[in-house]
């Protein structure tokens, strides 16, 4: 076993991801269009490989040496200190390895599609090659611009596959993400030029002493920024109306994984280079997301659609990371990091199930549906569990994460914290009612003839399901691996 | 003297190409457009390849009124490299009538040499003669539009009278130097300038002469031609107005900013004014366009707001990245002209409701439309992404970043009437009475070397950068 985690810290595993999703993006590109079972074929086994790969890289990540492994850097652009720079430490494996399971499960789940499956797939791999390639980046050019070719073609992904109200939907999610981008990228130029040292690289421009106005104006630059994907109050008004529009499998990458993009740049690119202005900002950062907490909780009670539901519930979920990350402590950050792995996977779960449930009874509509779990058992039980995870229940990956976040925010911010916990009883309240309104009571006789899921559309929800229970009975797998890069991240922010 | 003419070997060649398309052009028999079109497209490939090998001379010609260096060479090459796109696309050259296309051609070489003169030009009667020199061949060309009627007319009519206006105001403004500087090379200019930039001869003397340059680079206040211009003209000849044209005005509009030696606050600030207005015009106005080539004219306007962004620095940073974005911007809007040509029948304006199924009639088009157009936008991975991103550079190391976020913001504002384009190419079915649109293999070449410049320059941008680096250290 040894041997073999050796030979496997030798490869470089993570321009491997990244030559994998190019690798099955042009593949998909000069099939031709009239196969579309060759092209999902070639889509499940890419995309499973992209998984196989990233557990390699859970599995041989060296939990004692802690630290940046894997790492890939050489100079890209000379004149301007670009670099060409891969690595993972604990902040960023379990993110990568939550892209690899949502891209895989998502593969998997539209796996009936048959409108223009050409280029759903081709653009569904440039919208994860993005997102790969932002986690994976140690170099803020690089980052930037994989963060922009993940941001772009959800628009025609939303636009041609989606349903209510694709085009608005499609529209609004993608000016206001690039928005948020448009606040980015003068961030980033400020640092290169500040730190005098005309390099992107991240690790050098860490140790550069930026001074407290710069920190300052940088970290909320990047706050506002990546915190519009994050889903930070006041500006996650996108989320929900995207959630409803996109099609399944799209939900499932936006929600898991997408809006995880902007809470790891709000840490990544803010607390990591700006480790003032994150003290600095903070507080703001606190009322801000107990307010997206609550507010997505009484927002989400009052919805009818069930993708609403999930898209509220979102919200407040990612209200959870940002207060995580606002404590600026070691528990807060690791209950934030996990709440970003646990949440992506719950919530990718329950729009899988949800579009399982639309592609066979047309209908999102929750008065509309009712005792679903007496025509559908099986898929009826993947929802409920996601549900339950949402709302905490303990054995359950989400309860470990919320538990984390709330001891450390009550620590830090009583009141916020104790706002956040009455936020996640709303939650807990209409998580459940919409459990017993969708699937328990009358069964409605509309739909009672229609099939339950089968092994084989069954099998990535399974996947997801037992991810949840997994690191819900052992969390210390995922958070042994958080805490080793926490540590350090928040010594520096308190050393400085 | 043999190495005076290597000095002005670019300019010689294609003024024996214009002699040569002279002499077809008053030739006797019937016009034979696809002689013609062989002619001019081996011509100008041959004018290219002068160019790129003249690269790197340097020298001063005719009194030190004309400076050949790094500067203007590289300047000639993105000319010519213009020039023979935009020759390539002419083979089936509908918008004019086959008995002018010699005419066609020759003065698209004048306005090449015109412009070439222009980006070499360190004296001001030089620099005034050779904007004419280049104006009078567009004046000529915009007419002559078959079926145009009275659109192209119009365009022709209002480009004609505001180039006059704009060319008599800029002689003016150059009046006024000369007086307060006592001579007319910008050597010389450069060298006593900044002490007498506060004289308010000395201020009115360089803004009007920048307003005839602003008027060729399309900023606001000296934008109103460029929607009628860009929408009666033919296509071809947009397109060259569209990129080439606009890049002689960057590279002059640098040396003349230049001059100034960063000592005035009043200017500076002027500067800023014309290309925030510019922007956010720009921007605004284009969401309401319908017909793609009058879009494409807005976008240019605030394209223009954002290249004076880096103009106005003064720095080598903020030329080179201008130099940069000269260069990807040639690029992009002949991407988007590419397809237009491709695209519309006969030579007609395409609406952008036209470009509707575009991924099922011609996918590679539609391809290099999504490519183009998000260039513009200024999205990675495309040139023009690292363009304004090396802009960026300059603006906020001179400490505006307040305007880098602005700029930012019209970035997204754009970006919702470049989706409309994406939108009906990609989303919406072809229409009824369409059909699939046969791209031959020379233009589906072209299409695949236009995408990978596109990526190139966005993704690997140490070459042209370095060399753009080089030519900004030159400009003075």
């Amino acid at each position: 076993m040894a041997e073999f985690l050796e030979i496997i810290r030798q490869l470089p595993l993570l321009s491997s991801i990244l030559f994998l999703t190019v690798l099955g993006l042009l593949i998909i590109i000069l099939l031709p269009e009239e196969r579309p079972e060759t092209i999902k074929v070639v889509s499940a086994v890419i995309s499973g490989a992209i998984l196989i790969v990233c557990i390699l890289l859970y599995m041989g990540y060296d939990q004692g040496r802690g630290g940046l492994q894997f790492v890939e850097r050489s100079i890209w652009v000379k004149s301007l200190g670009i670099y060409y720079f891969n690595a993972v430490d604990g902040i960023n494996l379990p993110m990568l390895l939550l892209t690899g399971i949502v891209l895989f499960t998502g593969v998997l789940t539209m796996w009936q599609l048959e409108k223009r499956v050409k280029e759903y797939f081709a653009f569904t791999f440039l919208l994860v090659l993005g997102v790969f390639g932002v986690f994976m980046a140690f170099d803020l050019f690089f980052l930037f611009v994989y963060y922009d070719i993940a941001l772009f073609p959800m628009y025609p992904l939303i636009a041609i596959w989606g349903s209510t109200r694709k085009e608005y939907g499609a529209m609004k999610l993608t000016l206001y993400l690039l928005a948020g981008s448009a606040l980015i990228l003068p961030g980033i130029v400020l640092l290169f030029i500040k730190s005098g040292l005309w390099t992107f690289d991240m690790i050098a421009l860490s140790q550069a002493h930026f001074s407290p106005v710069v920190q300052s104006i940088g970290f909320l630059l990047f706050l506002f920024g990546f915190g519009v994907l994050a889903g930070l109050w006041p500006f996650h008004t996108w989320s929900p109306v995207g959630h409803v529009a996109a099609p399944t499998a799209v939900s499932m990458i936006h929600a898991g994984v997408l809006m995880k993009l902007g809470a790891y740049g709000v840490l990544r690119v803010g607390g990591f280079l700006c480790p003032e202005g994150w003290a600095q900002w903070s507080e703001l950062m606190a009322v801000l997301a107990t307010v997206g907490v609550v507010y997505g909780a009484f927002v989400g009670l009052a919805q009818t659609d069930l993708k609403y539901v999930i898209g509220y519930s979102s919200v407040s979920h990612m209200g959870l990371v940002s207060l995580g990350l606002s404590t600026v402590t070691v528990s807060g950050v690791n209950g934030a990091v996990f709440q970003m792995f646990a949440h992506g996977i719950m919530t990718a779960l329950l729009f899988s199930s949800v579009g399982y449930i639309y592609d066979k009874t047309h209908t999102k509509m929750i008065p509309e549906l009712g005792g679903m779990s007496r025509n559908m058992p099986y898929i009826s039980g993947f929802f409920i569990l996601a549900a339950l995870a949402g709302v905490g229940v303990p054995c359950l990956a989400s309860f470990w994460a919320e538990l984390l976040v709330f001891i450390s925010a009550v620590q830090t911010y009583p009141v916020r914290g104790i706002l956040a916990i009455c936020g996640l009883l709303i939650s807990a309240l209409f998580m459940l009612r919409v459990v017993a309104k969708t699937f328990y009571g009358p069964a409605n006789p509309k739909f009672a003839g229609l099939p339950d899921i089968n092994i084989w559309l069954a099998s990535p929800r399974a996947i997801l399901a037992g991810c949840i229970v997994l690191f819900g009975l052992f969390p210390w797998m995922m958070l042994n691996l958080i805490q080793v890069s926490t540590v350090p991240l928040i010594g520096r922010v308190v050393g400085y | 003297m043999l190495s005076q003419v290597r000095l002005f070997l670019p300019e010689l060649y294609f003024l024996f190409m214009g002699l040569v398309l002279f002499a077809v052009s008053v030739g006797r028999g019937a016009p034979n457009p696809r002689r013609t079109y062989h002619t001019a497209f081996v011509l100008s490939a041959i004018g290219l390849i002068v160019s790129l090998g003249s690269l790197f001379v340097e020298g001063e010609l005719f009194f030190q009124a004309y400076r050949v260096d790094l500067f203007s060479q590289i300047f000639k090459v993105f000319l010519s490299l213009g020039m023979f796109l935009v020759v390539t696309i002419c083979s089936r050259l509908d918008g004019v009538e086959e008995r002018y296309h010699p005419e066609f051609f020759l003065f698209l070489t004048t306005c090449t040499i015109g412009m070439m003169l222009l980006v070499s030009s360190v004296e001001l009667i030089t620099l005034f003669v050779a904007l004419e020199l280049s104006s009078y061949s567009l004046y000529i060309l915009l007419p002559l539009r078959r079926g145009g009627g009275e659109r192209s007319a119009e365009a022709g009519v209002k480009y004609f009278f505001m180039g006059a206006v704009a060319s008599a105001v800029m002689l003016f403004g150059m009046s006024y130097l000369y007086g307060v500087c006592h001579t007319t090379h910008l050597v010389d200019i450069f060298k006593r300038l900044p002490d007498a930039v506060f004289m308010p001869g000395a201020i009115i003397g360089l803004v009007l002469t920048l307003a005839g340059l602003f008027f060729k680079l399309a900023v606001v206040p000296f934008q109103s031609w460029a929607p009628d211009v860009y929408e009666g003209g033919s296509n071809q000849l947009v397109a060259y107005i569209a990129s080439a044209s606009k890049v002689a005005a960057m590279a002059i509009l640098i040396r003349l900013t230049a001059l100034t030696g960063a000592n005035s606050a009043y200017f500076m600030n002027l500067l800023i004014i014309l290309s925030l207005i510019g922007m956010t015009f720009g921007n605004l106005v284009a969401i309401k366009q319908r017909d793609f080539k009058r879009m494409l004219a807005y976008s240019s306007i605030a394209h223009a707001g954002y290249v004076l962004m880096g103009i106005l620095t003064m720095s080598d940073a903020g030329y080179s990245s201008v130099i940069y974005y000269g260069l990807v911007y040639l690029v992009l809007n002949f991407a988007c002209f590419l397809v237009i040509v491709l695209v519309s029948e006969k030579g007609d304006n395409v609406s952008i409701d036209q470009f509707a199924g575009l991924y099922k009639r011609a996918p590679l088009l539609a391809a290099t439309l999504l490519l183009g157009v998000f260039g513009l936008a200024g999205l990675p991975p495309t040139g023009g992404f690292t363009g304004k991103f090396l802009i960026f550079i300059a603006v906020i190391q001179k400490g505006y970043l307040w305007l880098a976020i602005v700029a930012m913001i019209n970035v997204t504002i754009s970006l919702y009437y470049y989706i409309g384009v994406v939108k009906a190419a990609y989303l919406l079915p072809p229409a009824p009475d369409s059909v699939d649109i046969p791209v031959s293999t020379p233009m589906r070449f072209l299409n695949y070397l236009i995408i990978a410049m596109i990526i190139w320059l966005g993704v690997y941008p140490e070459i042209v950068y370095d060399l753009a680096s080089l030519a900004a250290k030159a400009v003075l």
